[in-house]
């Protein structure tokens, strides 16, 4: 007498090498991402600065901005006319944000003076409004600029060294440039 | 045979007709020795050509009508960065595509000038805003300041490519962006009149923090979930309440973007509504960012000047 076992109608076997074949993908997937994360955030800056994008408030932001520029001009003066340019003669240039306009009042309406840094000069602006925007100081030597603050009505060490400003309690204000994320 | 030979005459010139009429930008040949520069948006051909002046030619990869946000390349615009000598980006964002492109084109190495390396760059707002500040803001071409930092960092490092003209572009550097500073000058004589230089804004689209904080100002709220796409009425209805919560005054849409929704909230609000450029649109031009951006400077003082109480 012939015999023949015929297994029940099922799909256990598929559905054993189904769940297999996705549990191979989900596992090679979390190893992708778990190789691939981003990096942690960057590594905390200095106590001495302070980041333009996140530091800053939206005043401060515009007057930096503003700083920077200011530097490219002052320096291009500096080699024409031999000397720095006082504050008064960069407002009458119309050069942000030495002006006095209502953007310099509606930005803490900061007083500019100039001084010497030894080799090179310094704009230090005092806030009269440090809520809005912190005093400022522009320090241009022959290699470039940087640029200070410090949240009080007060004017900066004289002279204003990194030493002096940072004992101080002066911030050195910095920037990092960011590529477009999908390039 | 001669027929067929007209024929073909006829069809090669419908087909050069039509490649012309679809791409409206210059494509002559610059005489020996000038260097051709490439951009990609409006702000940066009024930048270049007016540090170049005569010197060298500006060549927009991108023909003028598309959408800069919107954008895919296209095979006739990669091969038009072949003939390049080097291609000034934004390089933040608002034109991702060209790293692309120039991947793909004939010059992979092309040299590049990054715009906005010396910039103070700003976090991306309203729902553009993730990783920490890591995505920026990449409008920072709708500003006075930042253009004229800009157009410093492009002159110095085309100085650097093209040493014989370097002194010329630099010169033209200073006295453009001397003019673009009595731009700003001009407008705040206007608001000076006006008395008042604060104001609570919301922007239709994320694009114009750089400009606002030349004047002090800082946005409370943005509208638009991306660019060019309309907020769902659940995002509408959030958008009016924070509005309403927030006590803004001035709301600043956009030019050449006439939507319903934002006719929604200036009914719903009763907040005033002003329309900025965001400098995409038109033929590109030397002076267009000067005339774009006077216009936006007006927008701004007349919105600050009827807010004043």
């Amino acid at each position: 007498m012939h015999h023949q076992i015929v297994r029940r109608a099922g799909a256990e076997r598929e559905t054993l090498w189904v769940l297999l074949a996705a549990g191979v993908i989900l596992a090679s997937a979390a190893l992708a991402v778990g190789l691939r994360a981003a990096p942690d955030a960057d590594a905390p800056l200095a106590a001495h600065l302070i980041d333009s994008r996140t530091g800053l408030t939206a005043a401060e932001q515009g007057l930096y901005a503003d700083l920077k520029a200011a530097g490219e001009e002052i320096a291009a003066l500096r080699r024409a006319g031999g000397r720095a340019p006082t504050p008064e003669e960069l407002a009458a240039e119309a050069l942000p944000p030495f002006a006095a306009d209502p953007s310099a009042a509606a930005r803490g309406g900061h007083s500019w003076t100039l001084a010497g840094t030894g080799d090179g000069v310094a704009y230090a602006g005092v806030s009269a409004a440090p809520e809005l925007a912190g005093s400022l100081v522009l320090r241009l030597d022959g290699h470039g600029a940087d640029i200070w603050l410090k949240r009080a009505a007060e004017a900066p060490p004289a002279p204003p060294e990194d030493a002096a400003l940072t004992a101080a309690g002066w911030k050195r204000i910095v920037s990092t440039f960011t590529a477009g994320v999908t390039r | 045979m001669s027929i067929l030979l007209n024929r073909r005459l006829i069809l090669a010139g419908a087909l050069g007709a039509a490649t012309a009429a679809a791409v409206p930008v210059r494509a002559v040949a610059a005489p020996a020795g000038r260097r051709r520069f490439g951009v990609t948006l409006h702000p940066y051909y009024s930048y270049v050509a007016n540090i170049v002046g005569d010197a060298a030619e500006v060549v927009p990869i991108i023909p003028a009508g598309f959408n800069p946000h919107a954008y895919e390349p296209r095979p006739e615009d990669i091969q038009r960065i072949g003939g390049l000598d080097a291609i000034v980006l934004n390089g933040i964002g608002h034109d991702d595509f060209a790293g692309r492109m120039i991947a793909a084109s004939a010059k992979p190495s092309l040299p590049v000038v990054e715009s906005n390396a010396d910039v103070p760059l700003l976090p991306a707002a309203g729902t553009a805003a993730r990783a920490a500040g890591k995505v920026v803001n990449p409008h920072s071409f709708l500003s006075i300041t930042n253009s004229i930092l800009q157009v410093a960092t492009i002159a110095r490092e085309l100085g650097r490519l093209d040493p014989d003209n370097a002194a010329a572009y630099a010169a033209n550097a200073r006295a453009y962006a001397r003019r673009l500073r009595q731009l700003r000058a001009d407008a705040l004589a206007k608001l000076a009149r006006a008395g008042n230089a604060s104001l609570r804004v919301a922007t239709i689209h994320g694009a114009y923090d750089y400009l606002l904080r030349e004047f002090g100002l800082e946005v409370s709220a943005v509208v638009e979930p991306a660019h060019g796409i309309e907020p769902s009425p659940a995002q509408l209805a959030e958008t009016i309440a924070t509005m309403r919560k927030l006590d803004v005054q001035v709301i600043f849409s956009e030019l050449n973007f006439p939507s319903a929704y934002v006719e929604t909230i200036r009914r719903e609000t009763g907040i005033r509504l002003y329309a900025f450029s965001h400098i995409s649109h038109g033929d590109y031009a030397p002076d267009l960012f000067e005339r774009e951006m006077a216009r936006n400077l007006d927008t701004l003082v007349l919105a600050m000047a009827e807010a004043a109480p």
